[in-house]
């Protein structure tokens, strides 16, 4: 383990300092090429001054609200067309047929609709993720093995209860892969639907930087969306999803 | 005239059976096969209630030990009385008011894509309080159909199911089923498996944890596993669970579905054991599915044969070998043997079936 941190960290220190030895030939103007002092000296100053901080915020803000809305519906969508067969042949077919639009094609619509505003942001969000939950959802419970649910029928279990205490924990593997999912999927989107929208989240930041030609900021605010993507990708739901698998025998 | 004094004796009126009228008499000396316990059994199903049947024996053991035995398991009413070196059984039958389990008339009709398969044809099956009934038959003789049908997984396409005086329309906690592998809950701890019924029926926790760590003693899981996740249990110790998931609601009829199929030969053996120890402690009505006939006559007072292309009952088979019953043991033996020729005919005779359709075709 230590020697993979040891790979790790010597593998970035070159990276860093290929990067700083090329940039000191001074090729390109620093509008092009960036050094790396020059990021971490407008990373630094972003959060001193909150820039980046409000940026979060305000990013996240907007992630949580619409991914919020999105696994309420999902969920209750899932697990109704998982058990519903005639759900399933028409509203399960057109959940796929979403499934495969990439998420910031929703972006036009979604512009015309809510103008370019707060809404617009939620949309794109919800409609990002949803469908990653509603399928995920789905295929939980369409394979929760049937002798569960005919155990716990024997067992006295009906209507709601069957709900609740079999399919649901069930199929809980799969339907934390949908969240997973869905979440990488509404924050690519939103982050691609902020560059559009002048309202202060880390998207727009990436655009000021671009508009201000400050290849610092461009940089810095890409760092700062890959380590929010990384936290919350691999110490949040990798960690609940590893759990779940463990406990439920998967691995 | 000697009085053997064998009896169960509980009122005047049994006190006094060789008595009163008997509504039928047969004479069964010299009887060897069939054994003439299943003579006696087969003319008892004839009588009425509270008719009286006197049997003629010259047979030591049926007399002294089998027919005792039955009458005891079926609690009718008995008594042995030995003359001019001869025995007179006379035996009295009560029908019970009610049967644990009534299977009348029952036939299942699957629709696939070849046409109708027919898995079960008009079956009728009778399990009073307290029997413990094998059901052995080849694989597609709807054996496991008809315990579907009786937990009310599903519906017979024809006839009914008593359970207890009401008629099945669903499942219900009274027919609880243990199946093969594989149904225990594996994101639940042990312990909260064998709850989960009593939970649904609202049962108050510190009850529900007493009873579940009561059953999960009889059925001898170590106390270090309650804890454990499923997937960390072995195959016996599964079962073990299964079990104990089921009698936990102490249902009237236990329905067991293979379940040690899955096992080895030792585990099975040990399982075995504790399930005859935990029925002659409990006298569960229990409802054994099984393709293994040693394990149907190692377990069972009557063991039920299913013969398929149409599934229905072939021959019943009365167990009467003492209890706890050891696999080594020359009874065991010899029943198995009997109802395994017993299937075997049945197995050859349609593989002779299907050599005639072929010689027709190639004819």
């Amino acid at each position: 383990m230590s020697k993979r941190l040891i790979k790790l960290i010597l593998f970035y220190l070159i990276l860093v300092g290929l990067w700083q030895g090329l940039a000191s030939l001074k090729l390109w103007p620093e509008y092009i090429f960036p050094t790396p002092v020059g990021v971490l000296k407008t990373l630094v100053t972003g959060f001193e001054d909150k820039t980046f901080i409000i940026g979060i915020l305000i990013s996240m803000k907007r992630l949580l609200i619409g991914y919020g809305i999105s696994i309420v519906v999902g969920l209750c969508v899932g697990l109704l067309i998982g058990r519903i067969k005639t759900l399933d042949e028409t509203v399960g077919s057109l959940v796929l047929g979403f499934q495969a639009l990439p998420s910031i094609c929703w972006l036009p619509i979604a512009l015309l609709w809510f103008g370019l505003s707060e809404s617009a942001m939620l949309a794109i969000v919800i409609l990002g993720s949803l469908f990653s939950i509603i399928i995920g959802a789905d295929t939980g419970v369409k394979n929760v093995p049937p002798i569960y649910i005919r155990a716990a029928r024997t067992m006295g279990a009906s209507g709601l209860q069957l709900y609740t205490k079999v399919i649901i924990p069930a199929a809980l593997p799969s339907i934390i892969s949908g969240f997973k999912q869905g979440w990488s999927f509404a924050w690519r989107s939103l982050m691609a639907a902020e560059l559009l929208y002048v309202g202060l989240g880390l998207g727009h930041l990436l655009m000021m930087g671009r508009e201000l030609n400050d290849m610092n900021l461009v940089i810095a605010v890409m760092i700062v969306i890959i380590i929010i993507g990384i936290v919350v990708d691999r110490l949040i739901f990798a960690k609940i999803e590893s759990r779940v698998r463990e406990r439920w025998g998967l691995v | 005239m000697t009085d053997l004094g064998l009896e169960s004796g509980q009122t005047e009126e049994l006190r006094n059976l060789h008595e009163l009228k008997p509504s039928k008499i047969i004479d069964i000396r010299g009887a060897i096969c069939p054994h003439p316990l299943n003579i006696i059994r087969d003319t008892i199903i004839n009588l009425g209630d509270r008719e009286i049947l006197q049997a003629i024996c010259d047979h030591e053991p049926t007399a002294k030990e089998n027919a005792p035995r039955l009458c005891i398991r079926r609690s009718y009413p008995y008594r042995v009385i030995e003359k001019n070196g001869l025995w007179h059984i006379f035996i009295q039958k009560i029908e019970k008011t009610q049967p644990r389990l009534r299977v009348l008339n029952v036939s299942k009709v699957f629709k696939t894509n070849h046409g109708k398969v027919i898995a079960l044809d008009n079956v009728n099956l009778t399990i009073q309080e307290g029997e413990f009934v094998c059901i052995v038959g080849p694989s597609g003789c709807g054996k496991s159909t008809l315990l579907n049908l009786t937990a009310g997984l599903d519906k017979p396409t024809q006839g009914e199911i008593w359970s207890n005086g009401n008629r099945v329309s669903g499942p219900g906690s009274e027919r609880v089923v243990v199946f093969q592998e594989g149904a225990l809950f594996p994101w639940l701890t042990v312990i909260d498996n064998v709850e989960f019924g009593l939970k649904l029926r609202k049962v108050a926790p510190e009850i529900r944890r007493t009873l579940a760590l009561d059953y999960l003693k009889l059925v001898g899981l170590d106390e270090k596993f309650h804890n454990s996740f499923i997937h960390q249990l072995s195959g016996g110790m599964k079962q073990r669970v299964a079990l104990a998931r089921a009698l936990v609601m102490e249902p009237a009829i236990l329905l067991m579905d293979e379940p040690f199929a899955a096992l080895d030969v030792y585990t099975r053996e040990t399982l075995h054991e504790e399930l005859q120890n935990i029925w002659i402690e409990s006298h569960k009505t229990i409802v054994f599915v099984t393709h293994n006939v040693q394990e149907a006559v190692l377990l069972g007072d009557r063991v039920i044969v299913f013969a398929r292309n149409p599934g229905r009952i072939k021959s019943e088979y009365e167990i009467d070998i003492a209890r706890p019953r050891k696999i080594d043991h020359p009874e065991v033996f010899l029943n198995t043997k009997w109802i395994t020729d017993d299937l075997k005919e049945e197995l050859e005779g349609q593989l002779q079936y299907k050599t005639n359709e072929k010689e027709v075709v190639y004819g």
